[in-house]
Parts: C-alpha cells; structure tokens; sequence
C-alpha cells in the first residue's frame, strides 16, 4: 500500500511517501533535502510559508519515493495537535488531494506518530513489530508524556508535563548560555566535556507520586545560577563554566525522565519501552534508557534515523498504515477538521 | 572543466590553481570535512550568478560562506556573544554559524532578511585557499539542488547536465570522502532581535506584589484576570507578561486559566507558539489564547498568528515576553484592554517581584 503523508504541525512542512511501513521518502522543509544550506532554520511559521512550500514538498516526496500520485493508494494527514494555522493548510491540501484522487483520507495524531516513528522500516533495517503492552516516553519541544499503548489506537497518558517540555527546556537553557538557537543539540555537545556536578540542581517532582514532569524549575534555578557567576550579566561565561552548566543541567533534565519512567514501569507491566520526539536523539537519555529497561529486561526502541525523532510526515504514514490495516479512515472528508488540541487518548471520529 | 588529483599535485600547486580560477570568477569543486563543496567569489556577482544557474537556485535562499578566522569572518557579520562562543567552541569544525550579516558579500548570498552563514572548515586545503585567495568562498555543497549529498565526484556528475558541467572551471579530487554529515547550522541572529534591555522597564501605576511561590503568582493572575473580566463582552483584555526566564510567567497564565474556570493544564506555548483553551463566560463561548513570542523574528510573524482576529473576538490573550512585539501591542491600547505585568527575581531563591499597570515605560536613568 502507497500512502502519501502530510504533516504541517508547527514550524516543518512535511511530506513522506510510505509503503506499508516502509519509508520511501521523506521530506522536511528545513532539511537539507530541501535546500542545502540553512534557509529552514529560521522559524518561518506563518501560514504562508507552509502553503508556499506545499506543493514542492509534496512532489519532491513523490520524486523521490520514485511514486508517482497516481500510483498513491491513501491520504495521510496530521490533524493535531499543532498550531492551528499551521495544520490547517495540510489538513486543506489532503482533503482537495483525497477527494481529487478518489482515495480514502487518514487521520492522524501527531503524537501517536511520534510512536509509531520507531516501527517505520528504513533502507538496510530490519523493521520492529510492537509488542503489546508497550510504554512510550515520547519528548520532543513540544511534549514530554508517558503513554501505556496496550494495542493498536488504544493509549492511554499516564504522565505529561506541567509546564514545560524537556526538548523546549534544552533549547531555553542553550539560549540562556548564549549557544543560540535552536541549541539544545548543541548543548550536548558542550556537555560531553562538562563536569556534570559542577552546579547544584535538584530533579523536579520527586516527592509526587505521579508520573507528570516539571522543567520549569530547573529552568529558573539555571537562570539564577548563571546571573550569579556572571554578576547579573557583566561578565561573560567561559568555556570551562558553559561545559559545566550544560552537563549539569542535562544530567538533572535526563535523570527527571529516567526516574519518571522508572515509577511508571514499576506500575505497569509491559513488554518493552518505546521513545519518540527530537529529544530521543540525545545518546545520553538512550544510554540510560537502555541501563534501565536492563533492570526490567525489556527491550527499548528508538528511532532509526535523526529525521524520524523530529516533526515528519513518514511517522505519520506508518502510524496511517496501521490504521489502515483496522480499516480506520475518515468517513465524511468534508467534515474532517484540525484539531490544535487533540490528545493521543481521544480519537476523533469523522 | 579541469580536474586535479589531490594526492597527486604537490599541494601549492593546486593551492595556486584553485586560487586563479577564483580570481577569474570561476567555479571551484573543492572537498572538506563534510561533503565536497562549490566555492566561487562570494564578492564577484557574476561568479555568484553563475554558481546560482548552476545549483538551480530559486532566488531568495542564501548561501554560506568559508572564512580563514574569526577575524575574516567579521569583516562580514556582526559577531554577537552567542557566536563567539561557538567559533571559540566548534570552528574550524563541520558547523554553520549565521550571523547578521554587514552587506559586503554579493546579492544572492545573504539571506532575505541580511542574515549570513559562516563556515570554518576543518580542511586545511581550504584554509589555506581562502588564506591565499584573501576572500571569503561559499561554501554551498557541490550537488545540484535537491540531489544526493556529493561524497565522491560520481556523485555530482552524474546527476549534472552538460550545461552544468560546463560552468564548472576547477575541481579538486581528492577522491571519496568519509560519509560524514553536512554541517550543522546554528543561528545567533535570534539573539539579536532588538529587546529593550530586561531591568530598564518598567510599569506605569506601581502596583509591586511580592510572590514567594508560584501558587501565590498563580493567585495574583486569578485576581488579576477576575478584577477585568466584566470588560470582556465589549473588548479583548489582553496581559502583556515582561520578565526573564523563568521567572514565573507561566504560573500566571495557570492563574488566569484557573480565574476563567479552565480545567485543562496551561503548559507553556514556546515551541508551538500559541495555544488556546475554550472556555464560557456570560453564556458565550470564547476562549484564552496564550502566546509565546520568545521564538518569533518580527513583529510580522506576531500577527500572523491572527492577533487582530483575536482582539475582534474579545479573547483573554495573555502574551509572554511582550516586550518583544510592545510596538505593535501598543497600536491596540484603545481597542483592548492591555495590562502590562512585569516580572522580576526577588532576594531569596522563590521570591519574585510583580508589578501590574496600563503601559509599559522605559524606566528613567
């Protein structure tokens, strides 16, 4: 089965070409595929960047998957969550491409795509089938949740953020020590040669019996921290004290998620761990994920490749494939809307 | 189109040839750490144009380009801290740095908006040419738009046409390159957007509260938002948060969700930028919008999200780092309410400072 995916959640127009859930394409606008240097990475999120860029994206998945339209068996669309006037032009073009075509339209929770982003089979790997029940830690700058998924379409949020998402509070506290933006990645870097204890940081919650995060707080203790050494801004940082403040702060913002999902595999029982979101690209947090699923003698799953962790269409066609396979279209493409505040555990029904 | 075999040049020859096709405007196919890249005259526009046929370039997207150092970098863009943090950490190193760019760079090679990448590579063979050379080369890879990243020369010929080729002068072969990514891209401009200096603002009306934890923050956006709320059937009542990183302004956002009998859990809105939460008063349906306008570059980008809608709509808008759009918001004052509520740390660890009023002022000296 051909499907053609769309995803404009946010910042990112993404078109991918899957088959089944193989990835045949898969096209960001802010990746290098699209063009070669930096022009992306400025956030243009208006609404008129994602419909000038929709058309060229979708033909270039299409160019690329070596599948013509014609050849495209189903529609493939992020309805939500996102930024209203972002989704909003992809759900548009997949409702005019699907009815155009005659091909049955699929609607699809960003989130739950982020899932499904480690099952997506790339050229030279071998494809992972999930096992159920799984857990799902999935952090990105937009979300920090943990997901019981005990089927296919069955979740259920068992903790998510109070305020802050990890991916957003990397990107913070980078900016914060003047390592531009979005500089989350590149605080990991500086972090490898840090002192991880240099600075006195305290792991959010860990009196709460729940499973929800909070990064709001080691954001302002960085904040604080960082006036001080530089008395209020009037010196600059060196490089020994950016090493050591992005180690500590990445080891307590790591830590947070590791001892959140520890409580919530000593709740549930569950046959292996799933995480998704551009902050499961982070060596650190896979490293001591796998330290702890080895406790549980559980399997951990991680994306592929770097494109499948960040907002992108192929997750959304392999979470479609799925849903295809349970016969789970959209009924009336008429009435399909976006939804900016649709949750992984409401489905809508169209 | 010449080709030179690296390993079997002595190295100042092929520094000297690279050298005079530069200077005659020509195109360059030269490897680095990363990929093999296309370098030409970042100061000559008809070398540049001819590098733009030959990527097939829709106009509009910048280029970047190579430098010895720091020091040449800065010739052309404005180093602000940020970025000198990361020359000093990552270059010469597979990294872009974009800057503000200084306009002595050719059209076409700076973005729309005056911004420019910078590339150290950690290639000695290009260093030294752009030593010898004296100016800076873009450093653009050599594939053709949209094809395959060029670790070998197969992989730009073969998807080149004859009259691609044809522009090419010089390419230096130093056969297939280690597949390693192509540089990360790292902006500072952000950092740049022009925010009147935190500390120098201030509220008119001094009305000073002083929080020493978040639920009391929470509380005073509850009050806050309660005192104005009758307003809300004719007008919009905009917050207008000011205040550093985490110095609360999201607690007050929980607050005002909590005032308005929101259930949902306000979390903060920076990377999605804008997220609303519906809610009913005097029978209506309407909704709180809180908005985030740390990640945006303009006060354009600002409304487009439809702020002017919203203010039609009579929402409750609460907008974090205000500060940054205060010009625009300001064209509002007659048809919204604007409170404006600036944020500050206290003495202790959870103290903070709170002051509300109709406008924002730069305090005096």
């Amino acid at each position: 089965m051909n499907i053609l995916a769309i995803d404009t959640s946010c910042d990112d127009t993404s078109a991918a070409v899957v088959k089944d859930n193989v990835v045949l394409s898969n096209v960001i606008s802010s990746q290098t595929q699209l063009h070669k240097e930096w022009g992306g990475v400025v956030p243009i999120i208006a609404k008129r960047a994602h419909q000038e860029r929709i058309d060229a994206v979708i033909s270039k998945a299409l160019q690329l998957g070596k599948v013509p339209l014609h050849a495209i068996d189903v529609i493939a669309i992020t309805y939500g969550p996102g930024l209203a006037i972002a989704l909003e032009v992809g759900v548009k073009k997949a409702k005019e491409l699907a009815i155009q075509l005659h091909k049955p339209l699929i609607a699809v929770n960003h989130m739950e795509g982020h899932l499904y982003s480690t099952f997506a089979q790339t050229r030279g790997k071998k494809s992972i089938e999930p096992q159920f029940p799984l857990l799902s830690l999935l952090v990105s700058g937009n979300h920090t949740e943990l997901v019981l998924m005990k089927e296919h379409g069955k979740f259920e949020i068992l903790g998510a953020t109070l305020d802050d998402a990890v991916g957003e509070a990397f990107d913070k506290v980078a900016r914060l020590l003047g390592l531009g933006y979005p500089g989350g990645a590149v605080l990991a870097q500086y972090a490898k040669q840090g002192n991880p204890t240099a600075y006195p940081l305290t792991v959010p919650l860990q009196q709460r019996k729940d499973l929800d995060f909070s990064y709001s707080g080691i954001k302002a203790a960085m904040m604080r921290l960082v006036k001080h050494i530089t008395k209020d801004g009037e010196k600059s940082l060196s490089r020994k004290e950016i090493s050591d403040f992005a180690a500590s702060f990445q080891k307590v913002a790591i830590q947070h998620l590791i001892e959140r999902t520890k409580r919530a595999l000593q709740m549930v029982e569950v046959k292996s761990l799933v995480v998704g979101g551009g902050v499961s690209a982070n060596v650190v947090l896979r490293s001591e994920l796998r330290k702890l699923c080895r406790s549980y003698k559980i399997p951990v799953y991680v994306p592929t490749k770097k494109e499948l962790c960040m907002d992108n269409a192929a997750m959304i066609g392999v979470a479609a494939w799925y849903k295809a396979q349970r016969k789970d279209f959209v009924k009336d493409i008429s009435r399909l809307e976006r939804d900016p505040r649709a949750s992984i555990d409401t489905q809508i029904i169209t | 189109m010449k080709i030179l075999l690296l390993q079997s040049q002595p190295l100042e020859k092929v520094i000297a040839e690279a050298v005079s096709c530069l200077a005659r405007g020509g195109l360059l196919i030269y490897p680095t750490e990363t990929t093999y890249g296309i370098g030409v005259d970042a100061t000559n526009q008809r070398a540049v144009n001819a590098l733009l046929t030959y990527k097939k370039r829709r106009e509009g997207k910048p280029l970047s380009i190579a430098v010895f150092d720091m020091n040449m970098a800065e010739k052309f863009v404005d180093l602000n801290q940020a970025a000198r943090n990361i020359y000093a950490s990552f270059l010469p190193g597979p990294v872009t740095v974009v800057s503000k760019g200084k306009h002595v760079v050719v059209t076409g090679v700076e973005s729309e908006n005056g911004s420019l990448g910078i590339r150290i590579p950690a290639y000695d063979l290009v260093l030294q040419i752009v030593k010898a050379f004296g100016k800076p080369i873009t450093a653009t890879s050599a594939n053709a738009s949209y094809k395959k990243r060029p670790y070998c020369l197969e992989d730009i010929m073969q998807f080149l046409s004859p009259r691609q080729k044809s522009l090419i002068d010089l390419v230096i072969d130093a056969g297939e390159l280690p597949h390693n990514e192509p540089s990360t891209v790292i902006d500072t401009t952000l950092d740049d957007v022009e925010v009147l200096r935190q500390g120098k603002l201030t509220v008119s009306e001094k009305n000073i509260i002083t929080s020493n934890t978040e639920s009391e923050t929470q509380e005073l956006g509850k009050k806050l938002v309660l005192k104005y709320k009758n307003l809300l059937t004719y007008k919009a009542l905009v917050f207008c948060l000011v205040g550093e990183m985490g110095a609360g302004k999201t607690q007050f956002c929980k607050g005002i969700a909590n005032g308005l009998g929101i259930k949902d859990t306000v979390i903060s809105p920076t990377f999605i930028l804008s997220r609303n939460y519906p809610f009913e008063a005097e029978g209506k349906k309407t909704e709180l919008i809180h908005i985030d306008t740390w990640r945006l570059f303009s006060s354009q980008e600002f409304l487009e999200l439809g702020f002017s809608t919203m203010i039609d709509n009579c929402r409750v808008i609460v907008i974090e780092w205000a500060d940054r759009v205060a010009e625009t918001l300001k064209q509002y004052n007659d048809e919204a309410k604007l409170i404006w509520v600036k944020f500050s740390y206290g003495k202790k660890e959870n103290d903070r400072i709170i002051e509300c009023g109709d406008q924002l002022l730069e305090e005096k000296a």
